[in-house]
């Protein structure tokens, strides 16, 4: 059986757009009949993706990846990168100004979340070049 | 017409010339043209009324009762939604709008109010203070955001408030009351609402969230308009026991402002209401308590089957409440409301399934392939979503075509050849 997979392209600041990906991912689901409790794990953790894209990258990609038994979201960004990859994943961590955080931005559960959105969950960064998520989600057998 | 899918938005086929109006207003997509008249998907249709209102044609309207109804009863109940009271210039007055209704041939007038103010009531005091209760609540009342949330948003399905809508509750009341003042039996009574709402029209044919609906008919407000106007010139025989809360409960806003809580949110429009429950299926929408859904621009004063602008009536509503007394219950009485609701008689008694009508294929191997192919197919179509092919998008034709639902669609926008230039 072939896999399905889409491309979508993140551009950094386009906070008009934002949102935009993960709920054609959402849709894409949908359609697709996969569990709404699964639906909804897989789109948290694609926005939060999305949205690390859109206000900490220089811009990225998101790959939405199908197959029978699992559901794939690859994030990955051309930079800056995360100096400590370790310490984002601590919820609360952020390295949001005041004023971000304000507008209810950088409250630092992104990666947090989307590790607790996923079965399976991977970062990898280095400064300087960019980073690389991978989220996976199970699809339960019968569905 | 199939039971199953009964819905009250209906075609006239010779009013319909096969403009692609409709296709593209409709929020589920439920419309195609087919031998040129626009076709009601049955099983996709939330009966928003979206296609009635744009039709230039008015082809588009919703299957109501006739005034014929009435004589099927011995004693006749009528219950005006509250949206009534927008629907004239506001020096006729409450009294005479609601003798005008009677004058149609009712027994007896029975004001939606009564419903809206218990159910204030009730998910003020009780709802609202149960901690288990998943955050938002949103509100029953709107039976379009209801069929949206069972297609779209089946995990947003335990936030609904179950409780029944004023409509239902002032029926069962008004109903019971009717069976003690006349010793006739539940039969003999016929209460007949008068709806501004297709989604209504269909919820009391094929009800959610109960078994039977007290409501044995519904006119279109639409409909009686004339009849209405004409009797506002008799005398008036009747007294409006509506309050404030109640005749702002129809307008946008109406519900939340009354609940006595800080973070509620009101939204209008049904491409709003499905935007922000995007957001509160993604959980975004921290701390919000509840959330007012109205599938209709400024609420039910702007329903399909109303005859006033929404945003006049609106405005008459607001000024014919600066003359109402507040609602004021006492602790005997909310008690009482909340016996009602627990004891199921106002209470939503059944499951609200979810619709999962937007799958390809029920299984997901085959649901893979499909959306394989539609991608495949995207890649060839123009994507300018005309909707000449009788689809309202080029996504919607290839699904149509892939799920075999559309056996001889052609996209004559890809064969004209100045569209092709560009592909070769």
């Amino acid at each position: 059986m072939k896999d399905i997979r889409y491309v979508f392209n993140v551009e950094k600041d386009d906070f008009v757009r934002a949102g935009e990906t993960s709920s054609k991912i959402k849709k894409i689901l949908r359609e697709l009949g996969i569990d709404s409790s699964i639906i909804r794990k897989i789109s948290i953790a694609a926005y939060e993706a999305e949205m690390n894209i859109v206000i900490h990258s220089l811009g990225g990609q998101i790959l939405l990846d199908i197959s029978p038994g699992v559901i794939r979201i690859t994030a990955s960004d051309r930079g800056p990168g995360i100096a400590d990859v370790e310490l984002a994943m601590k919820e609360g961590y952020s390295t949001a100004t005041d004023q971000v955080r304000e507008m209810g931005f950088g409250a630092g559960m992104g990666l947090p979340n989307m590790k607790k959105c996923s079965d399976r969950f991977c970062v990898t960064s280095s400064e300087g070049k960019g980073t690389y998520i991978v989220i996976e989600v199970d699809l339960k057998a019968g569905e | 017409m199939d039971e199953q899918y009964f819905h009250s938005v209906v075609l006239n086929e010779d009013r319909c010339v096969g403009c692609t109006s409709c296709l593209k207003v409709c929020p589920t997509e439920a419309i195609r043209l087919k031998e040129g008249k626009a076709r009601i998907i049955g099983e996709k249709c939330i009966d928003c009324g979206e296609c009635i209102r744009i039709c230039p044609n008015h082809a588009k309207s919703a299957v109501t009762d006739s005034t014929d109804i009435l004589k099927k009863y011995k004693y006749t109940i009528a219950i005006p939604s509250l949206v009534l009271y927008g629907q004239f210039p506001v020096n006729a007055g409450m009294d005479k709008m609601l003798t005008a209704v009677r004058e149609i041939g009712f027994d007896e007038i029975y004001e939606a109010s009564t419903g809206t103010e218990i159910i204030t009531s009730v998910i003020k005091n009780c709802i609202l203070k149960n901690p288990e209760k998943k955050r938002p609540i949103i509100n029953s009342s709107c039976p379009a955001t209801l069929r949206l949330i069972q297609i779209r948003f089946p995990e947003l399905l335990p936030n609904v408030a179950d409780i029944e809508t004023p409509i239902e509750i002032a029926a069962r009341l008004a109903k019971t009351e009717a069976v003690k003042k006349t010793g006739l039996s539940m039969d003999e009574i016929g209460v007949i609402f008068i709806s501004p709402c297709t989604a209504r029209v269909t919820s009391v044919k094929h009800p959610i969230g109960i078994k039977k609906s007290y409501v044995d008919g519904v006119l279109s407000m639409k409909e009686v308009y004339g009849m209405m106007l004409r009797n506002l010139n008799g005398k008036t025989k009747d007294k409006t026991k509506s309050t404030k809360e109640s005749l702002l409960w129809p307008v946008t806003g109406g519900q939340g402002e009354f609940l006595g809580i800080e973070n509620y949110l009101a939204v209008d429009g049904i491409n709003e209401v499905i935007k922000i429950l995007e957001q509160i299926e993604m959980d975004r929408l921290e701390g919000l308590e509840f959330f007012e859904g109205m599938a209709c621009v400024g609420g039910c004063v702007g329903g399909p089957l109303t005859i006033e602008n929404p945003f006049i009536a609106r405005n008459r509503m607001r000024t014919l409440a600066k003359g109402l007394p507040n609602s004021n219950f006492s602790e005997e009485e909310i008690k009482a409301q909340i016996e009602m609701y627990e004891n199921g008689f106002i209470r939503l008694t059944e499951p609200i399934e979810p619709r999962a009508i937007m799958r390809l294929d029920d299984d997901i191997s085959k649901s893979i392939k499909k959306m394989e192919m539609i991608k495949e197919m995207l890649k060839n179509l123009p994507g300018i979503d005309c909707g000449v092919c009788g689809a309202p998008t080029c996504k919607a034709f290839a699904e149509d075509i892939v799920k075999g639902e559309n056996r001889n669609g052609v996209c004559i926008v890809k064969s004209m050849k100045s569209f092709n230039k560009g592909d070769s």
